[in-house]
């Protein structure tokens, strides 16, 4: 199995841990080894946050610059401040509302390295389901629309129903959809 | 039935601890470390163990308490950062000359970078000085073995051991399976010997000759461990560069040659760095012509390797002197050598574009801040404002981030608040100066540190302003409960410790409770507080302020919730950004005004107090 290298981002408070565990779960549950490497500490409060994840049979945790074929982004200042991890080729998503995405300074970048980018309003979509804070879902739900195994809509879907609390379950499940809707409406 | 989970670096050394029988473990917690206690008391829980658990009020006393237990024949450990090592420096120097009946396991992490701490410092060189042996995983299953071969080396020796997780040991998740756990029937016996246990220096030097015995005996094991310790060499080829590397830049060296398919380098791979593998390292040595040493944080390794000629590393200058060794910086410094040497470099492209492009987006600086309705922020606020003067001596924790407000001029080690303010009154004092001097610490540190600066500023004759920042928990490494809660590591139970009387007990006279939100009255306070440091029977004030911390307690922290607007009053002055510097105060590019962020408020209504010209306003 080739390594899949992933770079998740955000600001502290954002769900970025959880939005990792999703995703280490759905590929443990496919069957790949599982490694990432989290943000915890000072830089948690309000500072950025970044976590790695990689599937396959490596040893350190940490992805390479220019590595990561995918990069989360829940803020779009922090999804441009790490992209140095996307690999040629890569696949960028975005929580943003900006008409403007992606800024104008890094279209020839994005083109020149064939990085495909795409944005979603997750933080809105969320506050609209009213949980504001789950913006991380609605993006997982997004970035299902467009993937392929092991991170497609079942299977990622499945897993957040798996460790999703009882009473939030119901919601979590309602903002990723909504999330995954408006990916496949693009 | 094996059960497989995607546990933290930290969950696996938990796991590893009770695998090997450990029957008590003691911490304090410290950023990359704070998750080992907790994950031991989930497992404690989960499998049904009867593992001792604490939380010490600090690293000093968690070994002390660790070693009692290890002396009796028990599995102990103790977990700490990097820097609390420092704290339990004397306990360990002492208990590596007494040594271990049962096995005793510290656990150092280390924070290079740093993330969360004041040094960068390598705990493997702390582990030489005190002469133990130490242990340097690449990643949290070897972390999960390797407390086991601790423990075991640690009572097949007679030694206490060190392991030294570095930050993304702790901080990794991997999946990890595990059989069921079972408890260590091992009961507790103390033989009395107090020619080694309470040794006096004419014992001392038998029981140095006896340690350098054992680390002769462990160096030589180290030598065939091949699980931990191992080379790549072909037996009878030469080679131009080999690559020495030890713990987390094993990890990275392991991946970079595997994805690069580069079998013409080999590594030496040192798991345990001291004592020093040396008859592999020689063997290593003398097959290649240069040997470049990635290791982290410091210059163990290659300080130990024999034949300098052939060493390439930090003292070359081939490595690093500081900063972490992320991928990157090894993929680069290795690429470096590699084109010196004239040896094949790396294929791949480079991130240098990247990088000089999002330096031109003129990104904005994340700096770290208090959060919206931290008591912290309102008690630094109502501080500036009546003693705009003093020389502010602060602590570690959340509330070093009073920095942003202007309220932390100091901050040098835990409880280094009241000390430093002893030291500044005393150096001003000297020159007949009355410099104001307003101290701030947290309420873990001051129970982890503060008292015997306390009562040596009382002795003293100290005057200050002492104000005790008490949220009712450890916030910043991840909330754990402090001795005033009435509440042990594992939820049980506890005789709740009066923070009150501890200040009191330290010999002052002036103690005032208060609740930080109220800005006036929390004003009031300090001013009384001056007056009274300047009395002729005057001292140290201690104010306490007491307002439960808005993440640990949630809205039990904010029972009255205020919703809060910016009015067309507000003249633009940033003097609330400046001052309060709240995340949910930010000034709107498209309204052009000072706005209130609705999703970051926390409803806390301190800001209504704030403004100059009464421009926030509650909304009705």
């Amino acid at each position: 199995m080739n390594t899949i290298n992933m770079v998740l981002c955000g600001l502290g408070g954002q769900g970025i841990l959880f939005m990792t565990k999703v995703l280490a779960q759905v590929a443990l549950d496919k069957g790949y080894n599982v490694m990432g490497a989290e943000t915890h500490g000072m830089a948690q409060r309000g500072g950025s946050v970044v976590s790695h994840l990689r599937l396959g049979n490596v040893q350190g945790s940490l992805v390479r610059t220019n590595e990561a074929p995918l990069l989360l982004a829940l803020e779009e200042n922090e999804g441009y401040r790490n992209l140095p991890y996307l690999a040629r080729g890569g696949r960028l998503y975005v929580n943003t509302t900006s008409p403007l995405f992606p800024r104008e300074e890094v279209k020839g970048f994005l083109a020149k390295k064939e990085i495909i980018s795409r944005s979603v309003p997750a933080g809105k979509i969320a506050l609209d389901l009213g949980a504001p804070m789950s913006s991380n879902l609605a993006l997982l739900g997004f970035f299902s629309a467009f993937e392929d195994k092991p991170f497609d809509y079942e299977n990622l879907r499945q897993t957040i129903g798996k460790i999703s609390p009882d009473r939030f379950r119901d919601k979590n499940l309602s903002i990723f959809d909504a999330g995954y809707h408006e990916g496949k409406k693009g | 039935m094996k059960r497989e989970e995607i546990l933290l670096g930290n969950g696996a050394i938990a796991l590893g601890l009770l695998e090997a029988g450990c029957q008590v473990v003691t911490s304090y917690p410290g950023t990359p470390s704070s998750e080992i206690l907790p994950e031991v008391i989930r497992l404690v829980k989960s499998e049904n163990l009867n593992t001792y658990v604490e939380w010490s009020t600090n690293e000093k006393v968690a070994l002390d308490n660790a070693f009692a237990a290890s002396i009796t024949g028990k599995r102990a450990a103790c977990c700490m950062k990097q820097v609390g090592l420092n704290v339990a420096a004397d306990s360990l120097m002492s208990a590596a000359y007494l040594g271990t009946v049962g096995g005793l396991v510290i656990i150092s992490c280390d924070d290079p970078g740093p993330h969360s701490s004041q040094t960068e410092q390598d705990t493997r060189f702390m582990a030489r000085l005190a002469k133990v042996p130490v242990l340097d995983p690449s990643n949290p299953e070897e972390a999960r073995k390797m407390v086991g071969l601790a423990m075991d080396l640690s009572e097949e020796f007679r030694v206490p051991v060190i392991l030294r997780p570095a930050i993304r040991v702790c901080h990794a998740r991997q999946n990890i399976a595990y059989d069921p756990l079972s408890v260590n029937p091992k009961k507790s016996a103390f033989e009395k010997d107090p020619s080694r246990w309470a040794a006096t220096p004419r014992f001392r030097l038998i029981l140095h000759g006896e340690l350098n015995k054992k680390l002769k005996e462990i160096g030589k094991r180290f030598d065939t461990l091949d699980q931990y310790n191992f080379h790549t060499l072909e037996p009878g080829k030469n080679y131009p560069l080999g690559i020495i590397a030890g713990g987390v830049s094993y990890a990275v060296i392991r991946d970079l040659l595997e994805e690069h398919k580069r079998t013409d380098l080999p590594v030496l791979k040192v798991g345990t760095p001291y004592p020093f593998p040396e008859g592999l390292a020689s063997e290593f040595m003398s097959a290649c012509d240069k040997v470049l040493v990635i290791e982290e944080t410091d210059t163990l390794i290659e300080y130990l390797l024999g034949d300098r000629n052939k060493v390439l590393g930090r003292l070359s200058g081939h490595v690093p002197l500081e900063g972490e060794l992320i991928p990157q910086v090894i993929y680069r410094l290795f690429d470096r050598t590699l084109r010196e040497l004239e040896l094949q470099p790396f294929e791949g492209e480079n991130e240098a574009e990247a990088v000089e492009l999002v330096k031109s987006l003129q990104l904005p600086v994340r700096k770290p801040t208090l959060c919206p309705g931290c008591p912290h922020r309102a008690a630094f606020f109502a501080i500036r404002k009546s003693k705009p003067k003093a020389i502010f001596t602060s602590d570690i924790g959340c509330y070093t981030l009073g920095m942003n407000l202007g309220v932390v001029d100091t901050c040098l080690d835990m409880g280094a608040s009241i000390t430093m303010a002893s030291g500044f009154y005393h150096a001003f004092a000297q020159d007949g100066v009355d410099q104001p001097i307003v101290a701030t610490i947290g309420d873990s540190t001051f129970f982890h540190s503060g008292t015997a600066g306390l009562l040596n500023a009382v002795y003293n004759g100290a005057r200050f302003i002492l104000v005790i920042l008490d949220n009712l928990t450890t916030a910043m490494t991840g909330m754990q409960p402090t001795p005033s809660l009435g509440i042990k590591a594992d939820g049980s139970e506890a005789k709740a410790i009066s923070l009150e009387r501890i200040v009191a007990g330290c010999g002052v006279d002036y103690i005032e409770v208060l609740d930080p939100y109220d800005i006036k009255k929390t004003i009031e306070e300090l001013k009384k507080a001056s007056e009274y440091i300047k009395e002729p029977e005057g001292g140290i004030a201690v104010i306490i302020a007491r307002h439960p911390c808005v993440i640990a307690y949630r809205s039990e922290a904010i029972p009255e919730k205020k919703k809060v607007t910016v009015t067309e009053e507000c003249a633009e002055c940033n003097f609330c950004m400046d001052r309060f510097e709240c995340p949910a105060i930010y000034h709107d590019q498209e309204l052009g005004r000072t706005s209130i962020n609705s999703q970051l408020c926390s409803s806390c209504g301190v800001c209504l107090q704030v403004c100059p010209k009464g421009a926030i306003v509650e909304v009705a």
